[in-house]
């Protein structure tokens, strides 16, 4: 053999080598995550579709039923009331995170894009709830709402709107309408910041360009800002839509597991747990019906996310 | 059209003087163009003209009213950007038409002086396209486009060729040449390159460190440059400057003494100005360096590049005075790096330059 042909197959080998490096790399670097996807997000998923379809006695299964629970959860009429109820509520508190919450952050994100003195600082302090824990500020907010010591009506009275000094918890009517508010103080710096982001990625020539086009600052909010920010609207419209439907721990925390007063702030989450693990209003626990309820929260959330992502997606526009 | 008064303008950002008592008058229908090193404020300067800049002190007439304490829009400016800064979002037309949409002018009318300028601009195929969709040169005619239906006083435009690769860049000069014969108007152009300013304007104006250095004609900048700054940046390749010493002084003359033991005498108007044993520069452009021939002076020196173009050559040298000095010969000029070459110049062609960079006349 030639000198040139040794140097080739000594070459072809190294390459070789190399590439198979690269492979054992990459697997090293995906075997984790992919064994955390497994046991932790579609072994319990199999488990749940599994367990769906048995009749079970407290902890030990019974037998196959089919699409038994599914009936059971969607059309007994006590369990289809408990079901819709939570859904209603669900749906209360997604179109009015999607108002109160995300407009107030967009509101806000205009307001710091313009960058007025101290900024910086209204950032920290609109993000800083973000970071703290829901149980807390689930409790603090109780205890701020707390009818008879609690600091919201101590101010009402204080600015003589006694008449304002409800129990804000105890009233059905108010009760669902607060946590909205509590959830929107802790989480509206996350949608601020996401909105600051995108408002921060728009050209500064196109702003000036329609500030010369004899724009106002509502029509360069409104033609230009909004329809640049496309894609930050997807993401949030997404987390909302998917933190609302799993609505959980505020109304654990601030109302009860059965979403008091009288059902007014249950949730699909509660009603699952509730169902699932057994409660005063539910009694001995049900694996059976919990997990078709999950399942089909699951579905739920899932279709929907993927059709409002498609949607929002196809509106979005490149730039450049 | 506009006739532009700028007057005691300063702008500071901080601690940073930008803009420095800038005083400026513009012809109606002039095509002037800023130029200056980056950072030098020209683009400053014109963002104070078009309102997106606050000034710090001074005036912005246009047609003798006042129009610096006005937002952007009502001060009837329209403005061409580097990045074009195309609304991505919305089409051709409408990013044409966004300005007279939001002074709500008619349907019909918005779309006469669209297609008009759509006409004018070559723009007529693609008024249904996005920005995304179209070249570099068409994203620049529909930038032109929608400065154009506005029917602005002034167009101001800034670095707009920049993005553009050189072949293109030459047609688009030619084309906003024409443009501006077309429209009638005034128009205000910021470039960083000498060349653009050179072919299309009217008047240049020199900036350096937010100072006007000079402003004038471009052959009077080329041929009677008012200090050494602005010798070296108009011209491509730039001036060659050589030190020189007073070492006589007559009536109307200067006797200078080369570091390479030549003595020349310059014509000078101020004689009684300059004293025996000042330092100055001689300018001489690249192409009034003589190769093989002594001239008035003669300067020797080693070949250590050679730029061939086609038609012209480029050749630089080192001299035996450890000077840097280009020079313009012909374009199959049988020369090559390491030559031993002699150039000379006369003394008719060379600019005087005292110390301090002012030129001596």
């Amino acid at each position: 053999m030639s000198l040139d042909a040794d140097i080739d197959l000594i070459y072809q080998k190294s390459l070789r080598k190399r590439k198979n490096m690269r492979r054992l790399w990459l697997a090293f670097l995906l075997l984790p995550p992919i064994l955390m996807l497994l046991t932790f997000v579609f072994l319990p998923m199999a488990s749940a579709v599994l367990y769906s379809v048995y009749d079970w006695k407290g902890l030990v299964r019974g037998e196959f039923i089919g699409l038994g629970n599914y009936y059971d959860v969607l059309f007994k009429p006590r369990e289809s009331w408990f079901l819709f109820n939570a859904l209603k509520n669900n749906v209360v508190v997604f179109i009015s995170l999607m108002i109160v919450q995300n407009g107030l952050a967009l509101a806000l994100a205009l307001l710091l894009a313009r960058k007025p003195t101290g900024y910086r600082f209204y950032q920290v302090v609109i993000f800083l709830p973000v970071i703290l824990s829901t149980v807390i500020i689930g409790f603090q907010w109780k205890l701020f709402l707390n009818p008879i010591f609690g600091l919201v009506n101590k101010f009402l009275r204080m600015v003589d709107l006694d008449m304002w000094a409800l129990p804000w918890l105890g009233l059905p009517e108010t009760a669902l309408g607060s946590m909205i508010l509590v959830n929107t103080w802790h989480w509206v710096g996350f949608p601020t910041l996401v909105f600051l982001a995108a408002i921060h990625r728009i050209p500064k020539d196109l702003i000036e360009a329609a500030r010369l086009d004899g724009a106002n600052e509502w029509r360069i909010a409104r033609d230009i800002i909004w329809p640049l920010m496309a894609p930050a609207v997807t993401i949030i419209v997404v987390l909302t839509f998917i933190g609302s439907f799993n609505w959980f721990e505020i109304p654990f925390i601030m109302g009860s597991l059965e979403g008091s007063p009288a059902y007014s702030t249950d949730t699909l989450g509660l009603l699952f747990y509730r169902t699932a693990f057994g409660s005063v209003s539910a009694g001995g626990s049900n694996f059976g019906a919990g997990s078709a309820l999950a399942v089909l929260i699951f579905i739920f959330i899932f279709t929907f996310s993927i059709i409002v992502t498609k949607y929002l997606t196809s509106r979005e526009i490149e730039m450049g | 059209m506009a006739h532009i008064q700028i007057s005691n303008l300063h702008k500071q950002f901080g601690d940073v003087k930008v803009i420095r008592d800038v005083n400026l008058s513009i012809d109606d229908n002039e095509f002037v163009v800023f130029v200056g090193p980056s950072g030098c404020g020209k683009s400053t300067l014109l963002r104070l003209i078009s309102g997106l800049e606050d000034l710090s002190a001074g005036q912005i007439k246009i047609d003798g009213e006042r129009i610096d304490h006005l937002p952007p829009s009502k001060r009837g400016i329209a403005m061409v950007f580097q990045s074009y800064a195309l609304y991505p979002h919305m089409s051709v037309y409408q990013n044409m038409s966004y300005a007279l949409r939001v002074a709500k002018e008619s349907k019909a009318s918005i779309e006469k002086k669209v297609k008009q300028a759509a006409e004018v601009l070559q723009l007529t195929e693609l008024l249904d396209r996005k920005p995304k969709a179209l070249s570099g040169g068409q994203r620049q005619r529909v930038a032109i486009g929608r400065a154009i239906v506005r029917d602005p006083k002034l167009f101001l435009f800034d670095e707009p060729l920049s993005n553009l690769d050189a072949k293109l860049r030459v047609q688009m000069r030619i084309e906003l040449t024409k443009l501006h014969k077309k429209l009638n108007a005034t128009m205000i152009y910021v470039t960083h390159d000498q060349v653009e300013a050179m072919t299309m304007a009217d008047k240049i104006v020199v900036i350096r460190d937010g100072v006007i250095e000079q402003v004038g004609a471009p052959l009077e900048l080329y041929n009677h440059p008012a200090n050494q700054f602005v010798a070296g940046f108009i011209g491509s390749p730039s001036m060659n400057f050589i030190e020189v010493k007073v070492i006589g002084k007559s009536d109307a003359s200067l006797e200078l003494a080369l570091k390479n033991k030549t003595n020349i005498h310059i014509p000078c108007a101020e004689v009684d100005l300059h004293a025996i044993g000042d330092k100055m520069q001689i300018g001489i452009r690249p192409e009034k360096l003589i190769l093989d021939e002594k001239g008035d002076a003669g300067q020797t020196g080693e070949v250590f590049a050679v730029e061939r173009l086609g038609n012209e050559t480029y050749i630089y040298m080192h001299t035996a005075t450890n000077n840097e000095i280009v020079l313009h010969a012909a374009g199959d000029k049988p020369v090559a790096e390491g030559d031993h070459i002699s150039v000379g110049f006369k003394v008719a062609d060379c600019h005087l330059f005292a110390s301090n960079g002012e030129v001596i006349k």
